[in-house]
């Protein structure tokens, strides 16, 4: 047994890779990044001026694309093909964080475009503190939308349906509070150009982990 | 190897599947469990892979690499046949070359005739369950866990598989199949376990035979009318099916005469009788 290669990181890996693989060949992450890409264009296209610019709604819609993104990644697999997919990786743990490190390596592509934007076609100075302000704010609303994204998919939630409308309302009600972290505290740190807020970036993974961990609960039980 | 103890399963709304299943599966051992629709095989043996958790009780000894083909290979996969199975190599942490290679010998001996660069989702019935074998076979895993492995397969493909499964146990692989064809229980050193009310029995002990005499006759009988009902009119029997109008039952050597004696009674005519080694 112990001259075989793999051990579970690298079978970890796999899973991400095998799961990223047939989300790219489903196609679905396509509507999200054209509706994402469609407002992104409407927020930079103009001349979103001095920063923080549009920023603080590039975030805001960030937060339901990074969540929409995980539902897809998390149901990409019949229920089915998950059993095989769970007992060749050796467990649900490797499984839960494929899917999970796919959802974060999603987030920084999505994080990317609206920092890159204004950077590159905006035509006003971006500094390296309000860089890092950008992209430790907009992390933030993206991790945070990947782990509510886990929470509404399966195997919590089986139908798709209800995975919109319960993943509309979490990120209705929870969007619009200024004061409650992460995403609200970091919206609000972007348009008030306040220091990088750091808590809401770590508060996020620590939520989309608890996300993962509560999938791993749920996933182990079926 | 694998152990399973006291192990039970509860499903919210469908009452408790498994109510205390004890199994050990030893290396080259295969174990082979039989019972009816519903009777929780698939839920035991999704268990003992590692997919789900058991309600009570406890697994242990579950390997590092496990091989394992659910009760209807999902037609679902997008991804086409290789890089299905390359990624499942992956998974599975054996190098992708040498699976690669063997997942294409069985596939050639399976009689795998799909298209091999076209998605799992476009094959047929037969050839899909030749692909679910190839990602569990071709693993080199200690432990297989099989959920019907002969169906949807034609007799050619069938007998190609027997060979596959003799060589998984000559190798050293623990098995666990459940099985309705009563081929896993013809595999070499194999043990049959029934599955009723949660629990399992060893399967020549609900026909009332000493379980350490495992000779049994095995008749095949043109039957009038339903075969259910001649059944009721016939002694316990250890296990029966039909093929094509044709039943076929399987009772302990000891009781075979009174059970042809029975069936001629009911007005079936025997077209075939032989024994078979269970244990």
């Amino acid at each position: 047994m112990s001259e075989r290669a793999g051990g579970s990181p690298a079978r970890t890996l796999a899973v991400a890779g095998y799961l990223a693989d047939d989300v790219v060949r489903s196609q679905r992450y396509l509507l999200p990044l054209l509706v994402y890409v469609a407002v992104l264009g409407v927020l930079f296209g103009g001349d979103p001026g001095e920063p923080p610019g549009a920023w603080p709604a590039s975030a805001l819609a960030l937060y339901p694309m990074a969540a929409w993104l995980a539902v897809i990644v998390a149901n990409t697999e019949d229920p089915v093909q998950r059993t095989v997919t769970v007992a060749a990786a050796g467990g649900v743990v490797p499984v839960v964080t494929g899917t999970l490190l796919v959802g974060l390596a999603g987030d920084l592509l999505l994080v990317a475009l609206p920092m890159g934007w204004p950077v590159v076609f905006g035509g006003h100075p971006y500094p390296p503190s309000v860089l890092l302000l950008g992209g430790v704010a907009h992390l933030a609303c993206a991790v945070t939308g990947t782990a509510v994204g886990l929470l509404c998919a399966r195997p919590l939630v089986e139908r798709i349906g209800w995975s919109f409308c319960l993943g509309t309302a979490i990120v209705v009600v929870t969007a619009v509070q200024p004061w409650l972290p992460p995403v609200g505290v970091a919206v609000g740190a972007l348009a008030a150009l306040g220091p990088p807020p750091f808590a809401a970036a770590v508060l996020s993974l620590v939520l989309a982990l608890g996300a993962a961990a509560v999938v791993w609960t749920v996933e182990r039980r079926r | 190897m694998i152990r399973l103890a006291g192990v039970r399963k509860r499903y919210r709304g469908h009452g408790e599947v498994l109510a205390g299943v004890d199994l050990d599966v030893a290396a080259g051992r295969p174990v082979a469990v039989v019972g009816g629709n519903g009777a929780g095989k698939s839920t035991l043996l999704r268990i003992a892979a590692g997919c789900t958790a058991p309600t009570a009780g406890t697994v242990s000894g579950r390997p590092r690499v496990v091989g394992f083909l659910p009760g209807r290979f999902p037609a679902s996969s997008r991804m086409p046949v290789r890089a299905y199975l390359h990624h499942l190599a992956a998974l599975h942490g054996v190098p992708r070359a040498d699976a690669g290679r063997d997942a294409d010998e069985l596939l050639d001996a399976l009689g795998f005739t799909g298209d091999a660069s076209a998605p799992v989702a476009l094959l047929s019935t037969g050839n899909a369950q030749k692909v679910g074998l190839a990602q569990a076979l071709t693993c080199r895993a200690d432990l297989l866990v099989l959920d019907e492995p002969w169906s949807g397969l034609d007799a050619t493909a069938a007998a190609a598989l027997d060979l596959r499964l003799e060589a998984e146990c000559a190798r050293g692989a623990a098995m666990l199949l459940a099985d309705h064809s009563g081929r896993a229980g013809a595999l070499p050193g194999a043990t049959v376990l029934r599955l009723a009310d949660g629990v399992l029995t060893p399967a020549a002990m609900d026909a009332g035979t000493d379980a350490a005499d495992g000779v049994q006759t095995v008749v095949e009988l043109r039957c009038p009318g339903d075969p259910t009902d001649v059944l009721r009119a016939l002694p316990p029997v250890a296990e029966c099916w039909t093929v094509r109008g044709q039943l076929t039952v399987r009772v302990p050597a000891e009781r075979g005469d009174a059970l042809l004696a029975a069936a001629l009674a009911a007005g079936c005519s025997v077209l075939a009788v032989w024994r078979e080694e269970v244990r």
